[in-house]
C-alpha cells in the first residue's frame, strides 16, 4: 500500500495542470511537419547537447509546445528563428546557415578539391 | 639491443601489468564492499544497487575509466611481449607504449585519484546513474578505451618503424594490430549508438554531438590508416602510411581530452577546474610535437614510392583525401564552438545539418572510387571514353534535374545501384569461381553501400507522431493504429516504475510494447525507457511523456525504417574487418 | 596547427566568458500576473526601482538550498524580493513558503511556466536582478554568498 501511494505521488509529479491544450492537434500536417523541422533545430538550452525534440527537460517541452502555438497563430520559420535567438542567443539555432557561415563550409570544400588537384598533378609529374 | 635487456624489459612490463591488477582488483573490491569511504565508490554506486552494476560502476566515471584504459595499456603492452617476444621492433615500442603510460599515470595520480577517502564512513552512496545502468552503457567504455589503447600500440609499431625501419615481420605484425584496433573502435561506436537508439529514447543513433563527434575523428584516421597498409609490399605511400599512424593516436588523445576537459559543458568549466583539460592538452601537445618532428625528420629515410595515374594506389590516395577532407570537416564542425567560446565569448552551435550536408556527397563520392576500383577495366580510360562519360553523367543530371527528383533520392538510387552492381558481381565470382578473392574486402565495402542505403532510408522516410491518449484510446498513423492498452505500476530494486503498455496493429500483424517512466529510489532521477518493436524494414517506436490531469498520457510515436539494416550492414562490416585481420595472418 | 591548439591551451585557461543570460534586455511580461492569492499585480510593482525577482517552486530541491540565504539577504539588506511560483500548484506552494518561511513580498503564480518561458527562464532556480525594467543581472542556478557578492552585491 505504501508503495502504492508513493507511485501515485510521483503521478503528481508527473501531472501537467494544462486543460485545454491537445498535442499540437491544432495544426494541420504541413504545420506539423515545419513543427518538427523548428524543434530539430532549436537547441535545448538546458543541456549538454541536444534539440528540444530529443530532450526529456521541461524546458524543451515548453519551448515546442510555444513553437507549436506560435505557427497556429501564423508566425514564419525565420520569425520563429529570430524570436527563439533574440531570448536565448544565437547559441540555441541548430541550423547552420551556409551564407552565415561560409568560410565554415568552404574550407573543407577547398581543401578538397586542392587536395585532389595536387595529388593527380604530382601523380602525373612522377609518372614522366 | 642484448637478449637481457629486452628480457629484463619483458620483466618490467609484467610487473608493471600485475601491480595494476592489483590496484584495479583492490577497487573493484571496495565497491562489492559498499566501501563508501572512497569518494569514487561513493559517487558512484549505492546499496541497492545490482551487483552487476557495482561492477561496472568502476569506470562509469572519470577517475576509474581512466585507470581501466592505463589497464588495458598496460595489459597491451603485456600482449605484445608474450606474443611477439624477440621482435626486433619491441624495445621500441615497449619504450614508447612506456612513456604514454608513464605520462597516464602521472595525470592519474596528480589529477584523477579514485582512491580518495572520506573521514567519515557514510551509510550509503549517491547511486550509479541511471542512464549508465544499462548493460549496453556496460560494455561501450571498456571497449571505447580498448580501441584508443590499441591505437597506441600501433602508433608505438609506426615510431619503431621510422627508427629500425619498415620489413615484412613489422609490416605483419602492424597490420595486426591496425586490423584490431579499426575493429575495436568500430564496434565502439556502433555500441553507442545502438545504445543511444534503444536507451535515449530519441530514435536517433547519431546526433552528432560534440562527444560523438570526437571519436569519429580517429576512426576517420584509421580508417585511412588501415587502407594504407594495404600496399604495403612494395613500400608504396609509406609516408601516407606513418603520417596516419601518427594521427590516429593523436586523434585518441584529442578525444579524451575533449572528453574529459568539460570543455564541452563550457568553456567556463574547463576554466574552474582546468588541471585535467590542461595536462591532457599538454599531452596531446608534447606526442603531437615530438612524434611529428620524428617523422618530418626521418621523412627522407622514408622516401617511398609513388602510384602511376589511375592506379589502384592512386585511387586509394584518392580515397584518404575524401576520407581527410570529412576527418576535417567533423573537426572543423566540433572545435568552431569551442574556439569562439574562448576568443570572442560568443556560444554558438554547429547544427546536424553542417556536417550532413557537406558529408553526404563525400561519402557518396567515396562510394563510387571504392567501387569502381573494383572494375580496373573501367579505369583503362582514353580521351574518347573520358568524354563518353562526363556526357553521359551530365545528361543523367539533366533529367533529374527535368523531373525534379530529391537529392536524398537521387543519392538512394545510385546507392541501390551501386549496391547491385556489386551484389551481382560478387554472385558471379562465387558462381564461376566458387569462391570470391579478397572477401573481406568484398563484404566490407558492400556492408558501407548498405549502410549509407539504410542510412538515408532512415532519414528520408521515417515519420513521428505527438499525440495525446487515454488508457483504452487509439489513434491511426500512416496505415498503422497505436493503441494504449492499460498503464500499471512496477516496482523493482532500485527504481520504481510506471508501464505503459502499446499494441499496434499494421496490416494483419499486431505488435505489442511497452514505454516506461522510471523513478529512481536514490536522487528521484527519472528516466523514460522506449519501446522499440523492429522488423527488418521499419521500427515502431513510442517514448511516454506526461500525464495529464484527465489521466491521458502525451506519447511520441515514430515509425522508423531501416534501423536493423543499419545494425545488420554494421555487424557484417565488423564481421569483414574481423575476417580480413585474422585470415591475413594464416591462423 | 599543432601550434595553434598549443596556444588555445594557454588561452584558455584565462578567459571566463559568461554562460547565455538575459542580462541587458528589458524585462517582458505581456500578460496580467497575479499573486499566490489570486490578486492582481501592477506592472509598475516589477519596473520602478530595484527589484530581485527570484523564480522557486516547492518541488525544487536546490530552491529549498538557497531559501535560507533568501531570507538572510531580506533580513539583512534593504532588498525588494520578489518570488515566481515556476509550475507549481498554489497549495503546494503556500504550504512550502509555510513550513520555511516566506522571504518575498509576494509571489508570482506562475503554474504554467509560460509568463517566466517568455522570460526567458530555463529552470529553478534563477535570479534576476531587475532595475527600473532592465535585467542588469542574471544568475542560472542557485544564489550563495559567493555568487551574490559577485552578482548582485555590486548594485546594493
Amino acid at each position: 500500500m505504501k508503495n502504492l501511494l508513493h507511485i501515485f505521488k510521483i503521478f503528481f509529479i508527473f501531472t501537467l495542470p494544462i486543460a485545454a491544450d491537445n498535442l499540437y492537434e491544432n495544426l494541420n500536417a504541413d504545420q506539423l511537419k515545419r513543427l518538427d523541422y523548428l524543434s530539430e533545430n532549436i537547441r535545448c538550452p538546458k543541456c549538454s547537447y541536444g534539440n528540444i525534440n530529443s530532450s526529456n527537460a521541461p524546458i524543451s517541452k515548453d519551448l515546442k509546445q510555444e513553437i507549436a502555438d506560435l505557427i497556429g497563430e501564423g508566425y514564419t520559420d525565420d520569425e520563429i528563428f529570430n524570436l527563439m535567438e533574440e531570448r536565448y542567443g544565437n547559441y540555441v539555432i541548430l541550423k547552420t546557415d551556409i551564407n552565415e557561415n561560409k568560410t565554415l563550409f568552404l574550407i573543407p570544400l577547398m581543401v578538397l578539391l586542392i587536395s585532389i588537384l595536387l595529388v593527380t598533378t604530382y601523380t602525373i609529374k612522377r609518372s614522366k | 639491443m642484448s637478449k637481457k635487456h629486452s628480457n629484463f624489459g619483458t620483466k618490467l612490463v609484467l610487473a608493471n601489468f600485475a601491480t595494476l591488477i592489483i590496484c584495479c582488483g583492490y577497487l573493484f573490491l571496495q565497491f562489492l564492499e559498499d566501501n563508501f569511504s572512497f569518494i569514487y565508490v561513493f559517487e558512484n554506486s549505492s546499496i541497492l544497487l545490482p551487483t552487476f552494476y557495482k561492477i561496472s560502476a568502476f569506470w562509469s566515471a572519470h577517475e576509474g575509466s581512466f585507470l581501466l584504459m592505463i589497464l588495458f595499456l598496460s595489459g597491451s603492452m603485456f600482449i605484445n611481449n608474450f606474443f611477439f617476444s624477440g621482435q626486433d621492433w619491441m624495445p621500441i615500442s615497449n619504450a614508447t607504449l612506456a612513456f604514454i603510460l608513464f605520462f597516464y599515470l602521472v595525470f592519474q595520480i596528480f589529477t584523477s585519484n579514485p582512491f580518495l577517502t572520506f573521514d567519515v564512513l557514510p551509510n550509503n552512496g549517491t547511486d550509479l546513474n541511471p542512464l549508465l545502468q544499462d548493460p549496453l552503457l556496460v560494455i561501450h567504455p571498456p571497449v571505447l578505451f580498448a580501441g584508443y589503447v590499441f591505437y597506441a600500440v600501433t602508433f608505438s609499431l609506426v615510431i619503431a618503424g621510422m627508427f629500425i625501419g619498415f620489413d615484412k615481420k613489422l609490416f605483419q605484425s602492424l597490420k595486426l594490430w591496425a586490423g584490431v584496433s579499426w575493429f575495436t573502435l568500430t564496434f565502439a561506436i556502433l555500441l553507442g549508438s545502438i545504445w543511444a537508439y534503444y536507451e535515449l529514447g530519441w530514435g536517433g543513433y547519431w546526433f552528432w554531438d560534440p562527444v560523438e563527434n570526437v571519436v569519429l575523428l580517429p576512426w576517420l584516421a584509421g580508417t585511412a590508416f588501415t587502407h594504407s597498409l594495404i600496399f604495403s609490399k612494395n613500400k608504396i605511400l609509406l609516408s601516407w602510411m606513418v603520417f596516419l599512424g601518427i594521427s590516429t593516436f593523436l586523434l585518441t588523445i584529442l578525444a579524451s581530452f575533449v572528453v574529459r576537459s568539460g570543455i564541452l559543458n563550457s568553456v567556463h568549466s574547463f576554466a574552474s577546474d582546468p588541471s585535467r583539460g590542461v595536462f591532457l592538452l599538454s599531452l596531446f601537445g608534447v606526442f603531437a610535437f615530438a612524434s611529428l618532428a620524428l617523422f618530418f625528420s626521418k621523412s627522407v629515410f622514408l622516401q617511398s614510392e609513388w602510384p602511376k595515374l589511375l592506379s589502384k594506389q592512386y585511387l586509394l590516395v584518392l580515397n584518404n583525401v575524401v576520407l581527410l577532407a570529412i576527418l576535417l570537416i567533423v573537426f572543423l564542425g566540433t572545435l568552431y564552438p569551442i574556439v569562439t567560446e574562448v576568443f570572442y565569448g560568443q556560444k554558438l552551435s554547429i547544427g546536424p545539418n553542417y556536417f550532413s550536408s557537406l558529408i553526404t556527397p563525400l561519402v557518396l563520392i567515396l562510394i563510387t572510387l571504392f567501387s569502381v576500383e573494383q572494375f580496373p577495366k573501367l579505369l583503362k580510360i582514353n580521351k574518347r571514353k573520358f568524354l563518353l562519360w562526363v556526357l553521359s553523367i551530365a545528361l543523367v543530371v539533366i533529367i533529374i534535374d527535368f523531373l525534379k527528383i530529391s537529392a536524398l533520392s537521387v543519392g538512394l538510387y545510385f546507392i541501390a545501384l551501386v549496391l547491385s552492381i556489386l551484389l551481382l558481381k560478387a554472385l558471379v565470382e562465387l558462381v564461376t569461381k566458387r569462391q570470391i578473392n579478397i572477401a573481406h574486402k568484398v563484404l566490407g565495402h558492400l556492408s558501407v553501400v548498405l549502410l549509407t542505403f539504410a542510412v538515408i532510408a532512415n532519414h528520408q522516410f521515417s515519420e513521428s507522431l505527438d499525440v495525446r491518449l487515454k488508457p483504452g484510446e487509439e489513434v491511426e498513423f500512416s496505415n498503422t493504429v497505436v493503441r494504449l492498452d492499460s498503464v500499471d505500476v512496477e516496482g523493482e530494486m532500485n527504481f520504481d516504475t510506471v508501464v505503459a503498455n502499446f499494441s499496434i496493429q499494421s496490416g494483419k500483424t499486431q505488435s505489442n510494447l511497452k514505454s516506461e517512466k522510471r523513478v529512481y529510489k536514490i536522487g528521484g532521477v527519472i528516466t523514460s525507457e522506449t519501446g522499440i518493436v523492429s522488423t527488418i524494414q521499419r521500427d515502431y517506436h513510442i517514448v511516454l511523456g506526461d500525464r495529464f490531469q484527465d489521466g491521458s498520457w502525451s506519447i511520441r510515436y515514430s515509425i522508423n525504417y531501416g534501423i536493423m539494416l543499419i545494425w545488420i550492414s554494421s555487424i557484417l562490416l565488423l564481421f569483414s574487418m574481423l575476417y580480413g585481420t585474422i585470415r591475413r595472418h594464416g591462423y | 596547427m599543432m601550434l595553434s591548439i598549443f596556444s588555445l591551451s594557454l588561452v584558455q585557461t584565462d578567459e571566463l566568458q559568461t554562460i547565455k543570460t538575459q542580462e541587458g534586455k528589458k524585462l517582458i511580461i505581456s500578460e496580467k500576473i497575479y499573486d499566490l492569492d489570486g490578486n492582481i499585480i501592477p506592472f509598475k510593482s516589477l519596473t520602478e526601482g530595484k527589484v530581485l525577482l527570484n523564480v522557486w517552486a516547492s518541488w525544487c530541491i536546490t530552491c529549498l538550498v538557497e531559501h535560507p540565504f533568501l531570507k538572510s539577504i531580506t533580513e539583512s539588506k534593504d532588498v525588494k524580493l520578489i518570488g515566481i511560483n515556476y509550475k507549481d500548484q498554489n497549495f503546494n506552494a503556500m504550504n512550502y513558503l509555510d513550513k520555511n518561511g516566506d522571504p518575498y513580498e509576494y509571489s508570482i503564480f506562475d503554474l504554467s511556466g509560460d509568463i517566466s518561458l517568455k522570460l526567458g527562464v530555463t529552470g529553478a532556480p534563477e535570479t534576476f536582478l531587475v532595475i527600473d525594467g532592465e535585467i542588469v543581472s542574471h544568475r542560472i542556478g542557485e544564489v550563495n554568498l559567493e555568487v551574490w557578492n559577485e552578482k548582485f552585491a555590486p548594485y546594493f
